[in-house]
């Protein structure tokens, strides 16, 4: 392979997929490369918060201040990822009324709109928070859907020029003379390995970056901090709610597309654990425990699974133990840092900064290749985020049923007239929790970059409602093998395999309706239908 | 209201039990609250298909003998290994005796074929349904696959490359109706039972007999999904009788018409030997005296009580709520019987979905004569049968079908005795 980029970024988060939308904006050439799908690592693995900044006004400013600037860009340009939900910040009588007042003073003077309001009219707009609330203070949270925020950047990434290459797995940088001049890639669906050179190459590898970094011999001291959460089964709340105290565990319950989230625990973990990370009953009871103090009902709402998250907290470079960790923007430049040329690292930050982060990388990268471009992707709106598109859109898809039709609308923005309409057949539904038609799952598989039923829930959420999967993942698999995405051996593997996953996340939660509907899906898949694991299948 | 007994839940397991009480001449009721486990079968019955160890069965009545040394909690081995055969008959008679046609054999194993195209070892299979005394294939050298286009609930190319390995040649053929095109209009309505109640209509099955001699060819059987006729049980004899040839069917993604249908043949068998269904009722309240079961309280019958010699619990495990996870523990709603389970959350649970998962186990613990027991005492005239039993797995070792009907043969035996 003789072909070379300028820029390699390592990594298909929200981090990565922001850099290469900013270099091919500005005339740079990149190439991401990602081991698994975009956005399986931290970035689709955490609350979905568009956060105000209220939550860090106390005591981290510059973050306050770098998230309520992020969170008016994403509102303009990245309007179908976004719910404008709004915020509340509740005191209950045990948090007392005293942080309330550092709060809005905190908030205020990073330039967060931020409103003591009267409990009752808390309760009013938002009937599930607590009614022994005796403080509330509004504030402009909203939701994100980090995984339709990384594929739109992917999205326009590519339309500039970027190249993509997902389950592609870095083995190694290329060095030469101290400079990092390329990487050994593994594709983890052929086997094939190969070299990719370029000028530049980028690590915006989250937690697993402290190994890309260790291949150029370069040593980050992150600590890898593992956040738990759990998904309820409906729209609990329509406004974030947040407890208005020092920030603790549980403490904030977000709602997003169909269902409310809880989080986080926080917890050290292990290097090798950071692949394979189960949630514990224990944590699992934490987190149900405050939960119901935000909004009581929590304790009878089914809960549909529980999942974990790793954070990239980096430790200060003067502080080896650790103990100083900052949740702010990392930029490393090896080459005055380490003295290894053409290799930088992006990491800390959070969801809400993933634009900032493109946006100083690659404000890095032009000064590295002298390329004299300023950076547009405050003001350019993503693909999908067209607010006149969006309502063309919806006119000239009116035909399809009122349901399909917002749903569709509401994961792909005005992309949604890309989903195959005209015929009742595609008009079928896969999925009935959450709507999702055969022309939509067809419009995943061919224009989505889809390998896998997990890639294809990702895009679609096809399985991602109430049942989990139960008749749709076979539906899905079904019309998988169709398309020729694989023979089906592999997509009966690809359903066994989707299933388990599903299973991961229920089985922390798995009593009540939860169990039921697991114990079907048992029957169904392994009884009715005979499905095993790959394991077996070769037996 | 007063009956001789009365059995909670009207599953598989109730209604055989049922069946055999009125049948006998016992004034029974049956209150069930309207789904069950039958909704979503095979369209087999398995009885016992590997043991707890994994080592597969291929006859049930020989297998048995090995459980015994396995898992003395079993349900089969609870109610006597010598019995087993006996039970099993006296099972099958039962179905037969309602107009539930099935073929199979207690001493031998025959296999099914599943949704995805595999073999898989049963007991007892409703006639229609594609079988194979033999695991390795299936007793036809070419078939012709025949699917409603657009009907997601059958993949029929997952059969036809899983058959084409065992040396059965097979051809896809989608086929559309004028009647198809009416309830594809609704976006969620191409689900078997919907596609069943067309071919309700004699001009439907009258088209697709044409479809079938026209698509047909050379090919020694037509296999089609389990989707036709809801009211009508007769609509595969008609097809094979115009056609002229051997027309099968496979199982599909829930609901399973042949299951539906087989739930209605029982209950209406039930009905018209003197047997009370109290269809849409839910069970909610007791009340006992000197260690007996006195009366019990229903959401439809509100404070008429309804009173019995006998109750029979039949109301499944955790998907029919006879059994309730809670986060602290599992219990059995009703009557709060004693249920066998592990200690804490964490253990209910294996990480491989596929692997035997220990909560499949748990279940009412009950005396020799499945009398349930409460504060580890019997009490006196309350039995527990079907997937509700402590014990055993019913997907892992292929008994499901074979505990439910079974223990209910056994318990109207203990209950008729007395």
């Amino acid at each position: 392979m003789t072909k070379e980029y300028d820029v390699i970024i390592i990594g298909g988060g929200a981090t990565g997929a922001g850099v290469a939308r900013d270099c091919a904006l500005r005339g740079i050439k990149p190439l991401l490369v990602e081991r698994f799908d975009i956005a399986t690592g931290a970035t689709g693995r955490n609350h979905g918060l568009l956060h105000s900044g209220a939550r860090y006004a106390v005591n981290d400013h510059e973050s306050a201040e770098e998230c309520i600037r992020e969170n008016m860009i994403l509102r303009r340009i990245a309007s179908h990822c976004v719910d404008e939900t709004g915020g509340l910040f509740i005191s209950l009588p045990e948090d007392g009324l005293e942080f309330q007042k550092k709060f809005i003073e905190s908030c205020l003077s990073a330039g967060i709109y931020a409103e003591a309001i009267d409990p009752k009219e808390a309760l009013l707009l938002e009937p599930s928070a607590n009614p022994a609330l005796i403080g509330a203070v509004k504030v402009p949270d909203g939701s994100v859907d980090p995984f339709r925020l990384t594929t739109a950047n992917i999205i326009d990434a590519k339309l500039h020029g970027a190249e993509v290459l997902t389950y592609h797995e870095v083995e190694e940088l290329i060095m030469e003379q101290g400079r990092v001049v390329g990487v050994k890639v593994l594709d983890r669906k052929s086997g094939e390995r190969k070299e990719i050179r370029s000028r530049i190459v980028v690590n915006a590898g989250g937690i697993w970056g402290h190994n890309i970094a260790k291949k150029a011999g370069v040593t980050i001291n992150m600590l890898p901090a593992k956040g738990s959460l759990l998904i309820f089964g409906h729209r609990v709340n329509n406004v974030v709610l947040n407890r208005c105290r020092k920030p603790a565990d549980a403490d904030i319950l977000v709602p997003g597309d169909t269902i409310s989230l809880i989080g986080t625990t926080s917890s050290k973990v292990l290097f090798d654990e950071v692949d394979n990370m189960y949630v514990t009953a224990d944590e699992v009871d934490l987190l149900l425990r405050e939960g119901a103090m935000l909004a009581p009902s929590l304790l009878h709402t089914r809960i549909l699974r529980a999942y974990a998250g790793v954070r990239p907290l980096v430790a200060s470079d003067d502080d080896p133990s650790g103990r100083s960790v900052s949740r702010g923007i990392v930029v490393l430049d090896h080459a005055t840092r380490d003295g290894v040329e053409g290799f930088i690292t992006i990491t800390g930050g959070k969801l809400m900064t993933y634009r900032l982060m493109g946006e100083w990388t690659t404000d890095l990268i032009c000064k590295k290749l002298a390329v004299d471009a300023k950076c547009t992707t405050a003001e350019r709106p993503l693909p999908g985020s067209s607010p006149q598109k969006r309502e063309q859109t919806s006119r000239k898809i009116h035909a399809v049923p009122t349901m399909q039709r917002e749903s569709s609308l509401y994961r792909h923005g005005d992309m949604a007239e890309r989903v195959e309409t005209s015929t009742s057949a595609k008009r079928s539904l896969v999925c009935e929790c959450e709507e999702v038609s055969v022309g939509e799952v067809e419009y995943a598989i061919n224009a989505l970059e889809v390998n896998n039923l997990v890639d294809l829930r990702r895009r679609t959420r096809v399985g991602m409602g109430t049942c989990q999967g139960e008749l749709c993942a076979c539906r899905a698999a079904g019309l998988m093998a169709e398309h020729g995405k694989y023979c089906t051996r592999r997509a009966k593997q690809d359903l066994a395999s989707f299933l388990n996953e599903r299973w991961k996340g229920m089985a922390p939660v798995a009593w009540g309706d939860t169990l039921r509907e697991s114990e079907f899906t048992m029957w169904l898949y392994d009884g009715v239908c005979g499905l095993t694991t790959k394991k077996e299948e070769e037996k | 209201m007063r009956y001789d007994s009365v059995i909670i839940g009207g599953g598989l397991s109730g209604l055989v039990c049922g069946l055999r009480l009125v049948q006998a001449g016992k004034r029974c009721a049956i209150i069930s609250s309207g789904q069950s486990a039958l909704h979503f079968s095979s369209g087999s019955f398995d009885l016992l298909s590997a043991l707890p160890d994994g080592e597969a069965v291929t006859s049930p009545v020989e297998g048995v003998k090995v459980l015994a040394e396995q898992n003395e909690e079993h349900p089969y081995v609870k109610m006597g290994v010598e019995r087993f055969a006996a039970l099993a008959a006296e099972a099958v008679a039962t179905l037969q005796g309602a107009g539930v046609e099935v073929e199979g054999d207690v001493a031998k194993n025959h296999y099914r074929l599943t949704p995805m195209g595999t073999l898989k070892p049963t007991w007892l299979t409703l006639s229609g349904y594609v079988r194979s005394e033999s695991a390795e294939a299936l007793p036809y050298k070419s078939v012709l696959l025949l699917n409603a286009e657009g009907f997601l609930d059958f993949y029929a190319q997952f059969i036809s490359d899983e058959l084409r390995k065992t040396g059965t040649t097979c051809r896809i053929c989608n086929f559309n109706l004028p009647a198809l095109e009416i309830i594809r209009n609704n976006p969620t309505e191409m689900r078997s039972a919907n596609i069943a109640r067309i071919f309700d209509n004699e001009q439907a099955v009258e088209a697709l007999s044409q479809i079938i001699s026209r698509e047909a060819g050379e090919c020694e059987a037509v296999l089609l999904p389990a989707f036709l006729g809801i009211e009508r049980g007769d609509v595969l004899a008609r097809l094979q009788e115009r056609c002229g040839r051997t027309i099968r069917v496979v199982a599909t993604l829930p609901p399973s018409v042949p299951g539906v249908r087989t739930q209605i043949a029982l209950r209406k068998a039930f009905e018209r030997a003197g047997g009370v269904y109290m269809l849409g009722d839910t069970a909610l309240g007791f009340e006992e005296s000197e260690g007996r079961i006195t009366k019990i309280y229903t959401q439809n019958h509100g404070n008429i009580a309804i009173e019995a010699d006998d109750f029979v619990l039949a109301t499944g495990s955790y998907f029919s709520q006879g059994l309730v996870a809670k986060r602290e523990g599992v219990v059995e709603p009703l009557f709060g019987s004693d249920v066998c389970q592990s200690e804490s959350r964490g253990e209910w649970y294996e990480r491989d979905l596929f692997t035997a998962q220990p909560f499949e186990k748990f279940g009412v613990r009950s005396d020799a004569s499945l009398r349930i027991l409460r504060g580890g005492k019997a009490v006196e005239n309350l039995y527990v049968i079907g997937a509700g039993l402590a014990g055993f797995n019913p997907v892992k070792e292929g008994c499901g079908a074979g505990v439910s009907m079974l223990s209910a043969v056994y318990v109207s035996d203990n209950i008729l005795k007395k």
